[in-house]
C-alpha cells in the first residue's frame, strides 16, 4: 500500500497503483484467477473421471461450442455495459440463421454475401430494440422480452419451421475444419474479444457506452451521446447474436428454427461470471470469454460421462447462483475495506480536502 | 431520557474512526453535534442508533448501560433517526408509512381507518397541515421530514437524531422545522442536531459538541458561551479563514452571453441578464426560484421558447448538450455530483477526460490512456486533487475533491463560459474556502462562471453582481459589494418585496 499512515497522501500516478484505484480492477483480478483456477479444478475432474475428455475428437467438439457460447456472451455483454439487458439474442440469432439459409439455399446467393446480409439483418434488428427503448424510455427488459417473441414469431410465420438442411457443402466442410486441436470459429470468436477489447479500452464510442452505463444523467450532461450510445451498444449486440448463429450453422451443417432457444442462460453466465456488472458501467472481456469456458467444460464433461442434458441445466443454474452470491460477497468485503481505507485517509492527513 | 455516550471508540481496519468520545445528551435540550466530514459524526451516529456496534466505551440510558446490536434495539430504547437518505416509502400514504412498524389490525387484516387516525394523532402534534391520505412521493422534502419525525414520535422516541435536516429545503421550510424542534423540546424530548450550518447551529440549540479526527473538540459547551469564531476553530482546529478573493478581471466591456427576454421550457420568463468576460455573475433565489431549470435550458437540456440567447454577440440556439460543449463551449456542473455530475465507480482519468474523448483520439479514432493521463495529470495537479492516483474512483474521493474533479473536467474540455451549480454542498468549512479560491482563479484565467447558489455568504464572497431569481423570473440585479450585512439584505429585500420594492442598504438596483 502506498497509501502511507505517517505520510498522509502521495501523490503517485504510476500504473501501478492502478490496482488499488479502481475497485473493479482489483475484484476483475481476483475474479478472473479464481475463474481460472474453477475451470482447471473441472478440468481435472472430468479428465480423471472421464478419460475421454481430452481426447482429440472431444478437445475439437469442445472447441466449437467454446466459440459460440463466447460470442453468445458477448453479444450480452455488449448490452450490460449500458446497464441494460437482452433477451432477444436467441432471436435475433435464430432469425440471421433462418435469414443465410434461405439466401443460400433457396435464393443461392454465395456463401460470403448471405452469412454478410444475415449479419446485416441481426445488427438491424438489434438497432431496431435499441431505437425503441431509447425513443419509448422504456426499460430494455420489456422490449427485447416482446421484442424476443416478436422476432422468433415472424421468422416461424415466413419460415414455417423448415430446416434449410441443403446447404453448399462449404459451409460443413468449413464446420469440420481443424486448425491443431480446435476450430478456427474460436479464433473467430477471440479476434471478436480482441476487438471488443479495443472498443471499450481504446475508442470513444466503447468509453461513451460505459460512461451512459454507469451514470447516464452524468454522461449526458458531460456531453455524451447517451441515446445514441445504447441504440449502437444494442446493434452491436444483435450482430454478435447473428455472429453467433451463424457459427451454428457452420457447426450443424443446416439452418434449425430450434437454434437460439437455449442461449439465454449461457449467455447471462458468461459475462456475469465474469465479472461484467449487471448495473452497467463495466464490462469483462476475458472474464466473459472464461466464463463461457466454465461453462462450455461443464456441458462437455457432464456429455462425456453420459450425464444428461437434464443435470447440466440445474447445474448451470447453482452455478450461476454461487457466481451471484460470491459477487455479493466481494463487494461486501470491498466496500468494508475501502471504509476503512476512507477513514485511515481522513485521520493521517489533516488536510484532506 | 438521558443518553450517556462513554468514552465510545470505534475502529475500522487500519484506522480509529472514534476514540474516547464522551457527552451527555438531556431530556428537554437541542444538542448540536458538529464536525467536519470525516470527524466522526456519521460513525457516532450509527452507534447511537445500533447500526454500529462500539469497540470500546459504552452507552448508557438514564444511567443504565445498554447494548444494541440492531436500529430496531435502539428504537425500542427510545433513540430515533431521521437521516438523510429518507426511509418512507414513496407510494406508501403518509399515514401507511408513520404505522408501518405496527399497523393496527382487526381479524388479521390492516385496518386502515385506524392507520390514520393513529398517524393523525402523532401529525397533529407538528404540523396538522399534512393529509396522512396523501401518498409520500407527493410531498415536498421538508414535508416528509415532518412525516419521518411524526413516525418517531409514534415510536415513542424521547431522543431523536436530526442527520442535516436543512440540507435540501428552504429557509421557510427550515423555521416551520425550527418551530417543531422546539415544541418537542419543550415535551422534555431531547433533540440531537446535526448540521454545517453554524448560523442554525447558534440560532435552536442550546448546547453543542464538536468532533474533530475522531476525538471530542467540545463536549456539550453551552450555546451562550460559544461563539461562531470559538466553534469553528474547534471543527478545524485553528480560527476560520476570512476569504479573500483578491483582485478580479472583469472585461466589463466583454459580453460573453447575454439574455434577452428568454421565456423557456420550465415556465421562465422575461429573463434578461448579460454575463461578462471572466465575471462570476451570482443567481440567487430560494429552492424552486427556477436557477437550475435555467442552467438547464442555457445547456439545452431543455427548451429556450422565445427571446434572444446570444453568445460572443451571435444569436444562438442549442439543441442538445454536446451541441452546447463542443460548438458553444458552455459546461454545466450539476448541484447533485453524485447523480448528475460525475461517475462515481469510474477512475478520475475517464470522468475529467469524458467531454474530450474525441477530440483527443488519434486519426485511427484511438484514445490511450497515457494519452489521458498528459490532459488529465496537470489538471488534477494544478486543482490539488487529493488522490493517491489518477486511476482512484471517484466515489471514493471527498466531496471537495470530487467537485475539483468536476471543475477539471471543464478545464479539460475548454469552455468558456461554466455554469456552477451550488458548488460547496456538503462540502465541509475548510474545503469551501479552496472551492472558493479555485473558482476565483479560473475566472481571472479567462472563463466566465453563472454561479447558481443559495449559500449568502458564499455569493457574497464570490459574486461580482447578484442576480435575484423568484418565481422563475429574474427579481433584480444588484452589484456586489462583498459586505455582507447590506448586501443579505437587498438580496432578501428582493426575494420578498418583489419587482417593485426598492433595495435597501448599498446594492443599487439595476432590474
Amino acid at each position: 500500500m502506498k497509501w502511507s499512515l505517517t505520510h498522509g497522501f502521495t501523490m503517485t500516478h504510476s500504473v501501478s497503483s492502478d490496482t488499488r484505484g479502481r475497485p473493479s480492477f482489483l475484484a476483475e483480478q481476483s475474479n478472473l484467477i479464481g475463474l481460472a483456477a474453477i475451470i482447471i479444478l473441472f478440468w481435472i475432474l472430468f479428465t480423471s473421471l472421464a478419460p475421454g475428455f481430452v481426447s482429440s475428437f472431444n478437445l475439437f467438439a469442445l472447441s466449437r461450442s467454446l466459440a459460440v457460447d463466447v460470442v453468445i456472451g458477448f453479444s450480452t455483454m455488449v448490452v450490460l455495459a449500458t446497464g441494460g439487458m437482452n433477451l432477444a439474442i436467441g432471436s435475433i440469432g435464430v432469425c440471421a440463421v433462418m435469414a443465410s439459409g434461405y439466401l443460400m439455399q433457396t435464393i443461392g446467393l454465395p456463401i460470403p454475401v448471405a452469412m454478410a446480409l444475415a449479419l446485416l439483418l441481426g445488427a438491424f434488428l438489434g438497432w431496431l430494440n435499441g431505437f425503441v427503448i431509447v425513443r419509448s424510455g422504456v426499460n430494455s427488459f420489456i422490449i427485447t422480452l416482446a421484442s424476443a417473441s416478436l422476432f422468433l414469431g415472424g421468422m416461424l410465420i415466413l419460415s414455417k419451421a423448415q430446416t434449410f438442411n441443403a446447404l453448399p457443402p462449404e459451409i460443413a466442410a468449413f464446420g469440420r475444419m481443424r486448425w491443431g486441436f480446435v476450430s478456427p470459429l474460436l479464433f473467430i470468436a477471440l479476434g471478436i474479444g480482441a476487438a471488443l477489447i479495443v472498443l471499450f479500452r481504446f475508442t470513444a464510442l466503447g468509453r461513451e457506452i460505459l460512461a451512459a452505463g454507469a451514470n447516464a444523467r452524468a454522461a449526458e450532461l458531460s456531453g455524451v451521446p447517451v441515446g445514441r450510445a445504447i441504440i449502437i451498444a444494442h446493434t452491436l449486440s444483435g450482430a454478435l447474436a447473428a455472429s453467433a448463429g451463424l457459427m451454428l450453422v457452420i457447426r450443424l451443417g443446416a439452418a434449425m428454427p430450434s437454434i437460439g432457444q437455449d442461449w439465454l442462460l449461457p449467455s447471462f453466465l458468461a459475462p456475469v461470471l465474469g465479472g461484467t456488472l449487471l448495473a452497467g458501467g463495466y464490462v469483462s472481456v476475458v472474464g466473459t470469454i472464461l466464463g463461457a469456458f466454465l461453462v462450455t467444460t461443464i456441458r462437455s464433461g457432464l456429455l462425456v460421462m453420459q450425464i444428461g442434458n437434464f443435470w447440466l441445466q440445474l447445474f448451470l443454474g447453482l452455478i450461476l447462483l454461487a457466481a451471484v452470491m460470491l459477487d455479493r460477497y466481494r463487494s461486501i468485503y470491498a466496500e468494508r475495506r475501502s471504509l476503512g481505507r476512507k477513514d485511515a485517509g481522513r485521520r493521517s492527513s489533516g488536510r484532506r480536502a | 431520557m438521558r443518553l450517556t455516550i462513554e468514552g465510545i471508540g470505534k475502529d475500522f481496519p487500519g484506522v480509529t474512526a472514534l476514540d474516547e468520545v464522551s457527552f451527555e445528551i438531556l431530556p428537554g435540550e437541542t444538542h448540536a453535534l458538529m464536525g467536519e466530514n470525516g470527524a466522526g459524526k456519521s460513525t457516532l451516529i450509527k452507534i447511537i442508533t445500533g447500526l454500529y456496534r462500539p469497540d470500546r466505551g459504552r452507552l448508557l440510558v438514564d444511567g443504565k448501560p445498554v447494548d444494541f446490536t440492531s436500529p430496531r434495539d435502539a428504537i425500542a430504547a427510545g433513540i430515533s433517526a431521521v437521516h438523510q437518505e429518507r426511509n418512507l416509502i414513496p407510494r406508501f400514504t403518509v399515514g401507511e408509512n408513520i404505522m408501518i412498524e405496527r399497523p393496527p389490525t382487526r381479524n388479521g387484516v390492516i385496518d386502515f381507518d385506524r392507520v390514520h387516525a393513529e398517524a393523525r394523532k402523532f401529525l397533529d402534534m407538528i404540523d396538522p397541515s399534512i393529509d396522512t391520505r396523501t401518498e409520500v412521493r407527493h410531498l415536498s422534502v421538508a414535508q416528509m421530514q415532518i412525516v419521518e419525525i411524526a413516525k418517531a414520535l409514534s415510536l415513542e422516541a424521547q431522543v431523536l437524531l436530526l442527520d442535516e435536516p436543512t440540507a435540501s429545503i428552504t429557509g421557510h421550510e427550515a423555521d416551520a422545522l425550527f418551530a417543531v424542534v422546539r415544541r418537542l423540546r419543550a415535551e422534555g424530548k431531547a433533540i440531537v442536531f446535526v448540521s454545517h450550518k453554524l448560523e442554525e447551529v447558534m440560532a435552536i440549540s442550546d448546547r453543542v459538541t464538536v468532533l474533530r479526527d475522531g476525538r471530542i473538540a467540545a463536549a456539550g459547551e453551552p450555546i451562550a458561551a460559544m461563539t461562531r469564531g470559538k466553534i469553528v476553530a474547534a471543527m478545524i482546529g485553528r480560527e476560520e479563514r476570512v476569504a479573500e478573493m483578491g483582485t478580479r478581471n472583469v472585461d466589463g466591456t466583454k459580453v460573453v452571453m447575454e439574455a434577452k427576454d428568454l421565456a423557456t421550457s420550465f415556465g421562465h420568463r422575461r429573463v434578461n441578464f448579460q454575463l461578462h468576460k471572466g465575471e462570476i455573475l451570482g443567481l440567487y433565489g430560494l429552492v424552486g426560484a427556477g436557477r437550475t431549470e435555467l442552467a438547464r435550458a442555457l445547456i439545452g437540456d431543455g427548451k429556450v421558447v422565445s427571446g434572444d440567447l446570444r453568445l460572443n454577440g451571435a444569436s444562438v440556439s442549442i439543441p442538445d448538450v454536446p451541441t452546447a460543449i463542443r460548438r458553444h463551449r458552455l459546461g454545466y456542473i450539476s448541484e447533485d455530483r453524485k447523480a448528475e455530475g460525475l461517475i462515481l465507480t469510474h477512475p478520475i482519468r475517464s470522468n475529467v477526460a469524458i467531454t474530450v474523448w474525441r477530440k483527443i483520439a488519434s486519426s485511427l479514432g484511438l484514445i490511450t490512456r497515457a494519452g489521458e493521463r498528459r490532459l488529465v495529470h496537470p489538471l488534477v495537479e494544478k486543482l490539488e486533487v487529493k488522490t493517491p492516483s489518477i486511476e482512484q474512483a471517484v466515489g471514493k474521493l471527498s466531496g471537495g475533491n470530487q467537485q475539483k474533479v468536476s471543475i477539471a473536467k471543464w478545464l479539460a474540455a475548454g469552455v468558456e463560459i461554466l455554469i456552477i451549480d451550488e458548488p460547496t454542498v456538503g462540502i465541509d468549512i475548510k474545503t469551501k474556502t479552496a472551492i472558493h479560491e479555485l473558482i476565483g482563479e479560473i475566472t481571472r484565467e479567462g472563463l466566465s462562471v453563472l454561479l447558481i447558489s443559495s449559500d449568502m455568504p458564499e455569493m457574497i464572497t464570490l459574486a461580482d453582481r447578484i442576480l435575484v431569481m423568484r418565481d422563475f423570473a429574474i427579481a433584480g440585479t444588484l452589484e456586489n459589494s462583498h459586505r455582507y450585512e447590506p448586501m443579505s439584505r437587498a438580496i432578501m429585500d428582493f426575494i420578498h418585496a418583489g419587482d417593485e420594492a426598492s433595495p435597501v442598504g448599498e446594492g443599487v438596483a439595476r432590474a
